[in-house]
């Protein structure tokens, strides 16, 4: 216990140290050294093993915690890990599920097809007929997923989570983290890790998303076979395909790829802004194109919420960013917690209006990743808190981006969204509810300029 | 102009417009004597309002003697059918989280066997 807090302590003063020199002492300011700070807090991460790299990942989807140069470099988190031996992964299936893979699988594949620091995956076959929660019936034969969290995970993370609660006690004491809660942040990185840990909930989150996305085609999500899922193994159907990072030209040369793009978005905007649930750790690795030229989404280990209110308030944002109107974009983050004081508006107005004027109007295409940088920046230059459903906001439209041009780089991401986003408001404003509200304004309105 | 304010009174039919202030204005439209409604655009909207609710009255009723139960029908139809689909999804989850169960406790007892 003691020698890893000195082996963690090590490595973060080494990178520390590293990127103190870098910043010139801190010679170097704002964005390019927060940029350096950034590159070397993943370095560390990927140096400390699996609840580092973890903790990562949740800080590159809390940009309302971190600062905009962290949460977009700890996407950048390679989680590459030797593999476990097969003998090892059949020890644990044999352990959770009683009985050795030949007897509960028509086949099991001994090499891996992923390895990742938590779990690693192999290719099998369904020995018989099962029916899933959501869907068609799969046949015996079906060609199957097993994800089975590594041996020892779970021990080696309580141990680095024990030494990162003695720190976090001392940095509370620290006035300038103190307003980072370091306590409270980890209380929160452990439940999500403890979620993430035991694969049935995954499960069910994929289950849900098949239903969320029953009606659409186009959206693959792989099927659990739940008879074989159990905390530490998932189960699911095998889906062929590319990675989003694997795409070259002759696969997208099969496909629609502008089409399924701008579907990908789309699909993404839905699970924000209608159905409240969504996949928070979308990056090219955790898709596939199908052969077809279809979208499937794996891994559901991380998934954000958003409340009925927030989908309004955030889709009037979106509308407002993809049409250019900056008024209209700073009075919905109001209503996402974002609080402008009133000596500042005027100079945060004429940023943003200068923001998307260069980012999102500019000729050729609009570069939403930059708006949300920008924007992040600007609102760290004028100390302004970001409040978690905002950062999601901000974090959502770089990720559709992202996963568009993965599929289709020359996308306009804007462009693609004014359909759906007018589509929503539109939807949102038919509500006899919202119609009642506004009716006796708008007649007022409309008599006034008759009568005029 | 009767054209327009049957198709605000079949808007409002369809969307049972009906809060306070809608009501008031309805009250007030009815208070009003022949000419009151030039007075200004607040007397006019409430005029139209008296207009709109009784002309609303007058399509119900048209609507109630055509019979047309079968519109009513559909609706609940597919309200029906969206709550059994919900609970049939619940219900197939609720086995998923048993198949996983047994097969952990399939699991403990070969272990005890073992």
């Amino acid at each position: 216990m003691a020698s890893r807090g000195r082996t963690i302590a090590a490595v973060a003063l080494g990178r520390l140290s590293r990127a103190v020199v870098e910043a010139r002492l801190g010679l170097v300011r704002g964005h390019a050294r927060r940029a350096i700070f950034a590159r070397h807090a993943r370095l560390a991460c990927e140096a400390l093993g699996p609840a580092f790299i973890k903790l990562g990942q949740l800080a590159s989807v809390r940009p309302d915690v971190f600062a905009p140069e962290t949460v977009f470099e700890m996407e950048q988190l390679q989680d590459r890990v030797p593999a476990v031996p097969a003998e090892d992964i059949e020890a644990i299936v044999r352990h959770e599920l009683g009985r050795p893979v030949q007897d509960l699988f028509a086949e099991f594949r001994a090499e891996p097809v992923a390895t990742a620091s938590i779990a690693q995956v192999h290719r099998a076959e369904l020995a018989r007929d099962y029916r899933p929660v959501q869907g068609a019936l799969l046949p015996a034969g079906t060609p199957l997923a097993v994800k089975v969290v590594r041996p020892g995970v779970e021990a080696s993370i309580e141990a680095d989570l024990a030494v990162a609660r003695r720190w976090a006690a001392r940095l509370e004491k620290l006035s300038r983290l103190a307003r980072w809660r370091p306590a409270a942040l980890l209380e929160e990185f452990e439940h999500t890790l403890a979620s993430e840990l035991d694969l049935r909930n995954e499960g069910r989150v994929a289950d849900r998303f098949a239903r969320d996305f029953s009606d659409d085609a186009r959206v693959v999500v792989p099927r659990v076979v739940w008879p074989l899922t159990t905390r530490r193994i998932l189960v699911t159907e095998f889906v062929e395909g590319w990675r989003l990072n694997d795409l070259g030209e002759a696969e997208r040369a099969g496909i629609d790829a502008r089409g399924l793009a701008a579907h990908g978005a789309e699909v993404f905007m839905r699970q924000v802004l209608v159905h409240g649930r969504y996949h928070a750790d979308l990056h090219p690795a955790n898709l596939f194109v199908t052969p077809d030229g279809r979208i499937c989404y794996l891994d559901f280990g991380i998934v954000g919420r958003t409340t009925p209110s927030q989908r309004i308030a955030i889709a009037q944002v979106l509308v407002a960013t993809v049409y250019g109107d900056a008024d209209r974009a700073l009075r919905y983050s109001r209503e996402l917690g974002l609080e402008i004081p009133q000596h500042q508006e005027a100079a945060v107005r004429a940023r943003v209006v200068e923001l998307m004027q260069r980012t999102l109007s500019a000729p050729g295409r609009a570069d939403v990743r930059g708006f949300a940088l920008g924007f992040l920046e600007m609102l760290a230059d004028f100390r302004i808190p970001i409040p978690s459903g905002y950062g999601l906001l901000v974090k959502a439209l770089v990720t559709v981006e992202g996963v568009a041009r993965a599929i289709y780089p020359d996308i306009d991401i804007v462009e693609s969204a004014r359909p759906f986003a007018t589509r929503l408001i539109a939807a949102q404003l038919a509500r006899p509810e919202r119609l009642r509200e506004r009716l006796p304004a708008a007649l007022s309105a409309a008599l006034r300029e008759l009568a005029a | 102009m009767t054209d327009f304010v049957r198709f605000l009174a079949a808007w409002a039919l369809l969307h049972e417009s009906a809060d306070e202030g809608w009501k008031a204005a309805i009250a007030r439209g009815r208070a009003q004597s022949p000419g009151d409604a030039e007075a200004g655009p607040d007397a006019f909207v409430d005029g139209l309002a008296a207009l709109v609710e009784s002309e609303k009255e007058r399509l119900k009723q048209e609507l109630a003697q055509q019979g047309d139960q079968g519109h009513a029908t559909r609706g609940e139809d597919a309200a029906l059918a969206a709550q059994v689909d919900a609970v049939r999804f619940e219900l197939a989850e609720l086995r998923g989280r048993i198949e996983s169960l047994q097969a952990s406790i399939d699991a403990l007892v070969a272990q005890k066997g073992d």
